[in-house]
Order: structure tokens, then C-alpha cells, then sequence
């Protein structure tokens, strides 16, 4: 084991004005993330080039499709770029919910693979109240549907943290095992079992009116030249943005952030301070459950209103992790980080059928922005430039991550903290 | 009761066991895989990618040569490269090793599917021709054996050798040299080096053949099983393998007998025609199992002792 790197260490009182520290301390949080990420789209530039695209063509297609910049020219002038926008929006909702739900057990030393099924069991259970109880009216029906998904969620994630604390079950397998059992249990419901629409493959029945989150965008006109139904953006954005802001609050101004970030920082010295880890451990793992349960019902309430086989196949727990990482395990850096993972998801499709260039080229960038974070390649770039050196030696040392603990010990967002908490 | 009747008929059916043991030797390759990248200390969840690109490597190859042979070797060395970048990134890098093996997944997943739609513009490679598939082995006589005839004596090529490969492993790990310096590796890399082991080329070496391994098995799946290639065809099934690799406490036999467990499972569900159940339901099985098996009621899987941590020389 590698000695404890110590807390960066806070500049001297004196020495360096404070907007000067509070600018290093900002270059150093986000300079890894956007560093990562132009790397990654450097790598997707060579592989399209080498494999005979066009790069500049494909990257006007991301940020055409993404974000609807840049739509111009023969190939993308069709494109409508605020539906892009709302669609962006859309794929957003789910991986602010989920990319907490990472982010969470991560800050605790904990690897949360399982967002994925912990959506889907939210799913289920949402849909399954929505329909059966179809008839209620929204005040009681839309937070009841919330309510139960956030339930199936946070008991999905329980397990994990139960089987954890009592007997070490490393999480990253029973969160795998549990992505597979939830999976196979919605197929069971809509393959012949009692969930499915009767007649129809692989659906259920629409959640009662009462259980829809509303529209930003309602009516029967035109917007855009495109029919306003197609807009799909919905107010599940902004449970997302509160979620963000409670774990915030959660992580930095309570007792029980506390002790799970000390968890996360070293369980030993956690459990001589008082802390009962086991319980930590538990908690933390309700709690990020809870996150992409939620994640599960908003996408009943505000999106497709039914259940489909959707919710155990694409890959929003994963695009999880990948938010999670990118933003920092942070609240901010997890929408900005959804945002930008939503808006090439969406895009991808966009490039793939006006540039001819595969949108597989999205996976392969989140890759490498995976890669890139998790090696710190820039970090040992600037070593070996000594001349771009900004930072006393002591802190470029490489990165010693024995574990996710220990990645997060020499997270720079951290030190500003220590004093106030300790 | 009739249920029960059911079950019975389908166990004493031949070709659920050949199934079993077929599934189990796909499981089992990336398992041994497993097995020696983390005795040598570098947790490796990445077995889903390598076998992924494997796959890819085999159909790719089989489609311009029309020979198994070639196809397999070079599927073998796609899982190897694979395995490089995770080595390279987790070794030299230090990185978080389940980051790294979750990028790889992600990257293999991308990458040859981008490749896919690149070479075949989108139209997706034809299915293997017969000549480029990797045989079926009947052994003459032997395979007339009533019941274990059939389970044991006709069954692909890729199988028989899987099973040399669990005998060869367990030996190697257990026996040899070689094998007690990948164990003390992964349990007290300083040790080993303060023995004169050198702790990177045991662990470069290490993970670089769980690569080899899950590439092969990618080339059984791709042109020995399915004879076709889907984007993420291998659907879980590195993770399977890592399930079944610390159901089996990191040892080959162990993992082993759950590959076959799994296998069992998903043969189940394959000649399930005969069962009154839903065939999601029973494919929940394995998993459920494995969670019972980790939640220490088949008693307790403890990693080797330096597992995921990266060696940084004169540490503590």
C-alpha cells in the first residue's frame, strides 16, 4: 500500500492573493474533466480519419445533433436544432438521476454498477401504481408514482449495501448479478406476464393521466416546422436539478455526508472516530438506490408513460459511471457531465445518418474520456514537460489510486472542506 | 407435480447436458482468465471486452480468409491487445482498475461496432460459412455411448481444449514455479519483490493472458456457436465469468464447477420447450444463485490479498 498522500495542502496566508488560489483551485477541479475530454475527442478524430471519414464533418454532426450548433451546409441544414436541444434534455433527466446514484457510493468507497437495475426495479414499481391506480387524481397519483419508484429503488440498492456490510460481497458483482435478475424480471412482466398490454409484444399499459409529469412545450401547433408533440422535454429536469442540489446539501452540510466521505476516505480511521461503517455503508447505498429509482419513474411519469423492455436495455447505467467520473462525483459536474454524455447520445444517430460515420464513435469517445480520467495520462504529460509546470513538484506526484478510496483522496474539490467538517 | 415430471424428463435428456458443458468451457475460458489476472493482483472485470473483440477479430478474419484456424489466432491476439491497454493503463498508469476494465468494455463495445458498420457499410457481416467454423469433433465409437456419448465425445473442438487449458491452469498456478510467483504477486507484491520477483512482467504477463483466454473464447462464440457477429454479441457473458471466477474462490476447478452452473442455466433455458415456465424467469436463476453464493451461504470467497491494488515500488 502506498502512504496516504497527504491534503493538498492550503496555501499560505499571505503569500498568493485569493482570487489567485481560487483560480488554480478551479483550474485544477475542472482542468482534468475538460483536459479528458478534448483528449477523447482527439482520439475520435484519428479513428474516423484513419478509417476514411471525415472528422470535421462528423464533429459538425455531434454538435448539430447535440446542441443544435453549427447546422448548416448540405448535410445537416434539416435538422431542427431545438428539437435536438429538447432531445438533449430528455436524455439528460435520467443520467443526472443516475450519475448520483454512482457518485454517491463512490464518495463512500463504494463502485455502484447497478444503477442500471436499480432503474429498472423504479420503473417497474412506478408503472405498476400508475396503472393500477390510474383513476386517482394527479395531486395524489404523480408523487405516489414518484414515491414507490424512489421506494424500488433505494430496497434494489439495499441489498447491495446489506450484503456489503454483513458479509463483503464486493458490490461490483452483486450489482451486476441484480442489473441481470431486474432485467429478467421486466422481461418476465412483458413477455406473457401479468404487466403486458394484452395483444401487444413487450409493452404495458399507459400510467393513468394523473401520473404524467407535463411538458415544458404543450399544444396542437407548430413550433419549428415540427408538430409541438415531438418535443418531449420535461419537467422531470427539474426533480433532477433538486435531487443535484439535496446531494449536495447531503454530501457538505450534514452529519451523515460527513461520515460517508470519511468512509470513503479511509473506513479505519472512520470506525476509531465513532463512525459505525456498516451502517454508512448501508445508508449510502439506500440512498443512491433511491436516485436511480427516481430516475425510473421520472421516465414513466415524464417520458414514455408505459413500460417497455427499454428500461433494462439501453445504457444509461453505464452512461452513469462515466458522468459520474467526468463530473467529479460532484453535483455540478454531474449535470454539466450529463448534459454533454446526453447531448453526443443524441447526436450520435444525427452524425451517423447525415455524415455516414457510425454512431458507435460516441462509445468510443466515453471510452476514452473513462481511460483518461481514470489514468490521469495528462497528469504524467505535465510531468514529463517540466517547463508547463504550474504547481509545486509535491503535488504533481502520479496519481497512487489503490482503490476508488483512494482516487478520491487526491481529488482536488476535496481540501477546501477538511477544515470546516474536521 | 407435473412440473416435477417435467424437470425430470428434461435432466436425463442428453442434449441439455451437451449444452451445459458446451456453455460452461464459453464461461470457462475468460474464468481462467480471471483467475490469473487477479492471483496476480489486477482485478479484471474487462473479460466482456476482450471476448467481445475476440468475436469481432474471428468473423472479420473468417469472412476474408474462409479458415478457423487463422481466424481464432488472430481472435486469440485481438483479446491480447485488449488486455495490453488494461495492463498498460491499471500497471503503468495505476489506474483504478474497475475504471479501466468498465473503459474497456465500453471501448470494445464501440470500437467494433463502429468497425462493423464501417467495413460492412452498415450491413453487417454474412454469417460464417460452414468451412470457416470452427469443428465439431465425433469421436469414433466413443460417441455411440449411450447418454455420455453425446455429452463427452461430440462437442466442438474449442471445448477439448478448454478443458486441457483448466487442467494446464490449475497445475501451472498451483505447481509451478511460475505459478507460486503469480500467487505471491498477488498477495504481497513486496514480498515477492523483495524476493527478486519482478512484480510488473509477472502481472503484465498475468493479465495480458486473461486477454488470450477471453479472446478465444470470443472466436468459440463467434464462429464455433453463433456463426454470425452482432454488436455486443457477447451479452454479459465476461461478466458471467467474472461471477463464476469468485463463486469458484479464484481457483480454476472452482470456477469451473459455477461455469457450469451457468451453463446449466442457460441450457435450461434453451431446451426449455418442454418446461411450463417462463423462460425470463428462469434465466434469473444463476444470477440469484451467485448472490446466495456471495452472500457467504456457501461459505466465504476472499480475494487474493493485493487484489486492485497497483504496486508502487518501495511502498510501505
Amino acid at each position: 500500500m502506498a502512504a496516504p498522500q497527504a491534503p493538498t495542502k492550503p496555501a499560505k496566508p499571505g503569500e498568493t492573493s485569493m482570487p489567485v488560489i481560487w483560480a488554480k483551485q478551479l483550474g485544477r477541479l475542472i482542468g482534468a474533466p475538460i483536459g479528458s475530454v478534448i483528449f477523447a475527442f482527439i482520439i475520435g478524430a484519428i479513428i474516423v480519419l484513419i478509417t476514411g471519414g471525415d472528422p470535421i464533418q462528423a464533429y459538425q454532426g455531434l454538435f448539430c445533433g447535440g446542441i443544435g450548433l453549427f447546422c448548416t451546409g448540405d448535410l445537416y441544414s434539416s435538422i431542427t436544432p431545438a428539437l435536438e436541444i429538447s432531445s438533449t434534455i430528455v436524455f439528460a433527466t435520467p443520467l443526472i438521476f443516475t450519475g448520483l446514484a454512482v457518485a454517491l457510493p463512490f464518495r463512500a468507497g463504494l463502485f455502484n454498477i447497478g444503477a442500471q437495475g436499480q432503474l429498472t426495479m423504479g420503473a417497474i414499481a412506478a408503472a405498476a401504481v400508475g396503472i393500477h391506480y390510474a383513476s386517482w387524481p394527479g395531486f395524489i397519483l404523480l408523487p405516489a408514482v414518484l414515491i414507490v419508484g424512489t421506494l424500488a429503488g433505494a430496497a434494489w440498492g439495499g441489498i447491495v449495501g446489506v450484503l456489503k456490510a454483513f458479509t463483503g460481497a464486493h458490490e461490483v458483482v452483486t450489482t451486476i448479478m441484480l442489473n441481470y435478475i431486474a432485467a429478467f424480471f421486466l422481461y418476465y412482466l412483458l413477455r406473457g406476464g401479468p404487466m403486458q398490454l394484452a395483444g401487444q409484444p413487450e409493452i404495458s399499459a399507459n400510467v393513468g393521466a394523473g401520473a404524467q409529469l407535463p411538458h415544458f412545450l404543450n399544444g396542437n401547433g407548430q413550433l419549428f416546422g415540427q408538430p409541438i408533440g415531438v418535443y418531449q422535454a420535461h419537467t422531470g429536469i427539474l426533480i433532477a436539478f433538486a435531487v443535484a442540489v439535496l446531494f449536495y446539501i447531503l454530501l457538505k452540510r450534514t452529519a451523515l455526508g460527513y461520515e460517508i466521505r470519511a468512509v470513503g476516505q479511509n473506513q479505519r480511521a472512520a470506525r476509531y472516530a465513532g463512525i459505525s461503517v456498516k451502517r454508512t455503508l448501508i445508508i449510502t447505498m439506500l440512498i443512491a438506490g433511491a436516485f436511480a429509482g427516481l430516475a425510473g419513474g421520472v421516465e414513466i411519469a415524464g417520458l414514455s408513460h408505459q413500460l417497455t423492455i427499454r428500461y433494462a436495455t439501453d445504457s444509461t447505467g453505464f452512461d452513469a459511471i462515466a458522468v459520474a467520473l467526468l463530473g467529479a462525483n460532484a453535483a455540478i459536474g454531474i449535470i454539466l457531465a450529463a448534459f454533454l454524455f446526453a447531448a453526443l447520445r443524441v447526436a450520435g444517430p444525427v452524425m451517423q445518418g447525415n455524415a455516414n460515420v457510425s454512431q458507435n464513435l460516441v462509445d468510443i469517445i466515453q471510452a476514452v474520456i473513462l481511460f483518461s480520467i481514470a489514468a490521469n495520462f495528462l497528469r504524467t504529460f505535465k510531468i514529463r514537460l517540466p517547463a508547463l509546470r504550474q504547481t509545486p513538484p509535491g503535488e504533481d506526484a502520479p496519481m497512487v489510486a489503490t482503490t476508488v478510496t483512494e482516487l478520491e483522496d487526491t481529488e482536488p474539490s476535496e481540501p477546501a472542506e477538511v477544515g470546516d467538517t474536521a | 407435480m407435473q412440473l416435477i415430471g417435467q424437470i425430470l424428463h428434461l435432466l436425463i435428456t442428453p442434449a441439455l447436458w451437451q449444452t451445459t458443458l458446451e456453455s460452461g468451457v464459453l464461461l470457462l475460458l475468460p474464468a481462467l482468465g480471471g483467475v490469473i489476472s487477479e492471483r496476480s493482483g489486477v482485478v479484471n472485470i474487462a473479460m466482456e471486452g476482450m471476448m467481445l473483440t475476440g468475436a469481432f477479430a474471428a468473423v472479420a478474419v473468417a469472412e476474408v480468409t474462409g479458415n478457423p484456424w487463422i481466424s481464432t489466432l488472430v481472435a486469440i491476439a485481438a483479446g491480447g491487445l485488449m488486455a495490453v491497454i488494461h495492463a498498460v493503463v491499471s500497471i503503468r498508469f495505476r489506474a483504478d482498475q474497475i475504471i479501466s476494465g468498465v473503459a474497456i468494455n465500453i471501448f470494445a463495445f464501440g470500437i467494433t461496432a463502429f468497425l462493423n458498420s464501417k467495413i460492412t457499410n452498415f450491413q453487417g457481416f454474412n454469417p460464417v460459412k460452414p468451412s470457416a467454423q470452427l469443428p465439431y469433433l465425433h469421436i469414433p465409437i466413443l460417441d455411440k455411448i449411450p447418454f455420455f456419448g453425446p455429452i463427452f465425445f461430440d462437442q466442438n473442438i474449442i471445448v477439448y481444449v478448454g478443458l486441457f487449458l483448466l487442467v494446464a491452469v490449475q497445475f501451472m498456478l498451483f505447481r509451478t514455479r511460475l505459478g507460486l510467483r503469480i500467487r505471491a504477486v498477488g498477495e504481497h507484491p513486496q514480498a515477492a519483490d523483495t524476493a527478486g520477483i519482478n512484480v510488473y512482467s509477472i502481472r503484465y504477463g498475468s493479465v495480458i493472458a486473461s486477454g488470450l483466454l477471453s479472446g478465444l473464447a470470443g472466436a468459440f462464440l463467434a464462429i464455433g456457436i453463433t456463426n454470425v457477429f452482432n454488436d455486443g454479441m457477447t451479452d454479459g457473458r465476461g461478466y458471467i465469468a467474472l461471477a463464476a471466477m469468485i463463486f469458484g474462490k479464484w481457483t480454476p476447478i472452482g470456477s469451473f464447477v459455477a461455469c457450469l452452473i451457468f451453463g446449466l442455466g442457460t441450457s435450461i433455458v434453451a431446451n426449455n420447450s418442454t418446461l411450463n415456465v417462463s423462460r425470463d424467469l428462469l434465466s434469473m436463476l444463476p444470477y440469484i444463485l451467485t448472490l446466495v453464493v456471495l452472500a457467504g451461504l456457501v461459505g466465504k470467497s476472499i480475494p487474493p490479498a493485493a487484489d486492485g491494488q497497483p504496486y508502487t515500488p518501495g511502498s510501505e
